[in-house]
């Protein structure tokens, strides 16, 4: 599924997004822990967190992820709102808790197959 | 732990400097000032803090006024939950006699509502020197938690448990310690430090090696003879 429609369908806030928002979401990831995100994460997943520190922005560029999902309402900084700007990853928002919305994406997925 | 057994059991151990690095709160710093005098032992005025992003960060000060203020500064960004002592222990504060002064009541293991990266800028301020902790530990080392030290954030001393410093940290220099919960526990890792006096600014020329100084960990040593 495309991210514009993962961000539609799941009603996605869009703190910063890449010029070419329509990659494809292949999977997803939950994890606060940023090494194993590194470790375990593969290419198109959909990251969903509450980590907001800067470094997130780093691991989803080296992991070649999809995009980053905020969830349960956490806000990023000015200083990683830019920084995902400059990189060019996606960095969106949720109210929804973790489970929420990896649940909701899952589905999602699941229906696209 | 007593302050006194602390300062004793260090004493004997051959430990010239300790510092105490209590979970989000400097509420026993000066009565562990007091029993380190007691015996001549160096003394550095510590805490350590647990970020939002549950990484840990060691902190270090010449005074009892700058871990204070850190401490004050800190203090109401502590989650209001109630300790279980039945789980994680009394929080008791003591005095040198080891009489029981006061509580403290909120759970300590708690994170701090602080991004690692303004913790590190308020120890600054309060002209702390900030020491990431066991870098290379999950859970609770920067590495787990981070990924990776957070560009920008430059260092002068890191705390690694394996003894070497992962990458990125450079040209941080690695520090070995005890991470003492229990009295058995002081002394476990220590660190050589080649110093004219005991100030955290002479910590941080000797992690540059300046005009002589020189930090390195006491077990690489062991293992090179």
């Amino acid at each position: 599924m495309q991210l514009s429609e993962v961000i539609e369908r799941l009603s996605l806030d869009v703190f910063a997004v890449a010029g070419e928002v329509d990659v494809a979401v292949t999977g997803g990831i939950s994890s606060d822990l940023l090494s194993y995100v590194l470790s375990a994460a593969k290419p198109g997943d959909l990251w969903i967190t509450i980590q907001h520190h800067e470094n997130v922005v780093a691991v989803a560029q080296v992991a070649g992820l999809a995009a980053v999902v905020l969830a349960d309402g956490r806000q990023p900084s000015d200083g990683t709102r830019e920084r995902a700007s400059a990189a060019g990853v996606a960095l969106l928002g949720s109210s929804e808790t973790m489970f929420e919305v990896g649940a909701r994406l899952h589905g999602l997925l699941a229906g696209d197959r | 732990m007593s302050p006194r057994r602390i300062a004793h059991t260090a004493a004997e151990g051959g430990i010239d400097l300790i510092a105490i690095a209590d979970h989000n709160t400097t509420a026993m710093v000066d009565v562990m000032a007091e029993a380190a005098a007691e015996v001549g032992l160096g003394y550095l005025y510590g805490i350590e803090m647990q970020t939002r992003e549950e990484v840990h960060l060691l902190a270090f000060f010449d005074t009892a006024a700058d871990c204070h203020g850190l401490g004050s500064a800190i203090d109401r960004l502590l989650p209001e939950r109630p300790n279980r002592p039945e789980y994680f222990g009394d929080q008791v504060i003591v005095d040198l006699d080891e009489e029981i002064v006061d509580r403290e009541p909120r759970l300590l293991i708690n994170s701090l509502d602080l991004s690692f990266d303004d913790a590190v800028a308020l120890v600054r301020e309060h002209r702390g020197l900030p020491v990431p902790a066991h870098v290379d530990r999950a859970p609770y080392g920067l590495v787990a938690q981070l990924g990776f030290p957070p560009e920008g954030l430059a260092f002068e001393l890191v705390e690694v448990t394996g003894g070497s410093l992962p990458g990125g940290f450079a040209p941080a220099a690695g520090v070995c310690f005890s991470d003492a919960h229990r009295p058995e526990e002081i002394g476990r890792r220590t660190t050589v430090f080649a110093i004219e006096e005991i100030s955290t600014s002479e910590l941080a020329l000797a992690a540059r090696r300046i005009g002589g100084r020189s930090v390195r960990c006491r077990e690489q040593e062991r293992r090179e003879t």
